[in-house]
């Protein structure tokens, strides 16, 4: 293994922890708006969010990301960097994953607290972001580490664009040196450490949380 | 009573909501496949100032990435071409899956990746002059004495990329076992050839089936552990592809190619990444068994 191959391998890496990255970033605010929507009931938005869900859930990673670069540009007159298109696959995906573990700690949220929020007179805005985003958010946080490290995971489907993760910089390598084992196992590696990584920060998380209110 | 109509809506919204979903999908999918734009023509290449070619990233010798730089018989006449035409070259890397999609749907002009030009793949694309022969030969374990000719291959497992040209001409090698009072055994198919040439290497398959240059190409590289076969299919060739009926393109890039073979370039850049140099393909391109292609 040479200089160049740990070189294309650490580039396919950062591009891997990038774009899943801003994905997540974009994802998860996303997920908790569409959450909302289904869990306030509001007209017309709840349907349409519960059928994108499903939607988005059903399609497969490879099968979206073809939809979004080749698909829509010449219907919207736009032209995507395929790069441009990797994250908004891969946002879109996760967000309709995140937008399901959001409403399932809403739903869960105790009623007595709702109850006297609002006899205490606070707005339904107030309550939102002073009693359920801050308890409703420690909730989801096991179940959105998982789907953070699906999303890393499932990534390489964004190769069929053009883009290349850490994945296809392993498939270029074994294309031409007839050995994949090598490059997968260095990548395999990469993936560990990196989702490893993601696992010790919401164990930091979590026990911050139980320092400073004796419960997660 | 109550219970029951309660029930019925409950199963109505459920129905009510798939539908719609059914419905948005449906309405999106027909959007973008109305959408399609058409290959841009040679004219508007001409008028916007560019081209876009798009290649493959993991097809050695044609097509591949070696030290972060394109490498390959495709990516050296990409090269020349750049020089050659009189307008801007722009070139994408992908997979071939996304390469289809996106000459297909017109975002890229042409596939100038070393395609197996096929009767099923004729439909929908239009090819070049050949680039090289493809032609199917099979490929088995250095020193397995079970295989010295094709007859041997009876009954003994294979494996193919999947969706590929060589995945498609299997019946045709049934066909020629047969004859020979054999049959083709079992079949295995992977999503990339690495992983065949590594189960062919490990004894899980005992001989896998890729066009001569690609074979050629892995025997040279590892010759203590892959042999070289036989032809099991007829004379095929691999070529690039244009959007269906786009047909002044494919006339031009067949001008670009045939000053390639007049001048030498062609042959000199075949011999150095094929191993061997094919002076005597035909002018156009052809199906399997030399067949002209639909017009």
């Amino acid at each position: 293994m040479n200089w160049e191959v740990v070189r294309a391998l650490a580039e396919g890496a950062v591009r891997t922890i990038w774009l899943s990255g801003l994905g997540i970033a974009i994802g998860v605010p996303l997920g908790l708006f569409l959450a909302l929507c289904r869990v306030w009931r509001v007209p017309l938005a709840a349907p349409l969010v519960a059928a994108y869900v499903s939607v988005l859930r059903a399609t497969p990673l490879v099968t979206l990301a073809l939809l979004i670069f080749f698909g829509f540009p010449p219907v919207l007159h736009i032209d995507l960097d395929p790069r441009v298109a990797a994250v908004i696959t891969l946002a879109l995906n996760t967000s309709a994953f995140h937008s399901e573990i959001w409403r399932a700690s809403l739903i869960d949220f105790p009623a007595d607290q709702l109850e006297a929020a609002r006899a205490a007179g606070m707005t339904r805005s107030l309550i939102f972001r002073r009693i359920v985003l801050p308890q409703a958010w420690r909730a989801s946080l096991p179940g959105m580490v998982n789907e953070m490290t699906f999303l890393i995971k499932t990534s390489p489907a964004i190769a069929v664009i053009g883009v290349v993760d850490l994945t296809r910089a392993a498939h270029r390598i074994a294309a031409y040196t007839y050995e994949p084992l090598p490059p997968f196992i260095s990548a395999t590696v990469i993936y560990v450490m990196v989702v490893i990584f993601l696992v010790l920060g919401q164990r930091k998380i979590e026990r911050h949380i139980i320092k400073k209110y004796g419960i997660l | 009573m109550g219970h029951l109509s309660r029930r019925v809506c409950g199963r109505m919204s459920y129905y009510c909501r798939f539908l719609f979903a059914v419905f948005v999908f449906l309405a999106f999918t027909f959007t973008v496949s109305a959408g399609r734009a058409v290959g841009a023509s040679l004219e508007e290449i001409k008028k916007r100032g560019y081209m876009i070619v798009a290649t493959e990233d993991d097809y050695p010798p044609f097509e591949f990435i070696k030290d972060g730089k394109p490498a390959g018989l495709d990516h050296a006449l990409v090269a020349l071409l750049k020089k050659w035409a009189p307008f801007e070259i722009r070139q994408e890397i992908l997979p071939w899956q996304g390469l289809l999609a996106g000459v297909s749907t017109g975002k890229y002009d042409v596939a100038i990746s070393a395609a197996i030009i096929t009767d099923e793949r004729a439909k929908s694309l239009t090819f070049t002059m050949p680039v090289a022969e493809g032609t199917h030969y099979y490929v088995f374990r250095a020193g397995d004495n079970r295989i010295k000719g094709i007859k041997d291959l009876s009954g003994l497992t294979v494996g193919v990329q999947q969706g590929s040209a060589l995945a498609a001409a299997l019946p045709e090698l049934d066909e020629m076992l047969k004859k020979m009072g054999g049959h083709l055994g079992k079949v295995v198919q992977y999503a990339s050839y690495p992983e065949v040439y590594q189960d062919l290497a490990n004894g899980r398959l005992d001989y896998a089936i890729n066009t001569i240059v690609t074979v050629a190409s892995l025997v040279r590289e590892k010759p203590k552990v892959f042999a070289m076969g036989q032809a099991v299919s007829k004379r095929s060739y691999h070529a690039w592809a244009v959007k269906q009926g786009n047909n002044e393109l494919r006339d031009y890039l067949n001008e670009f190619l045939a000053a390639q073979r007049k001048n030498g370039a062609l042959y000199k850049l075949q011999g150095e990444w094929l191993g061997t140099a094919f002076p005597d393909l035909p002018w156009v391109g052809k199906l399997p068994g030399d067949r002209p292609l639909p017009e």
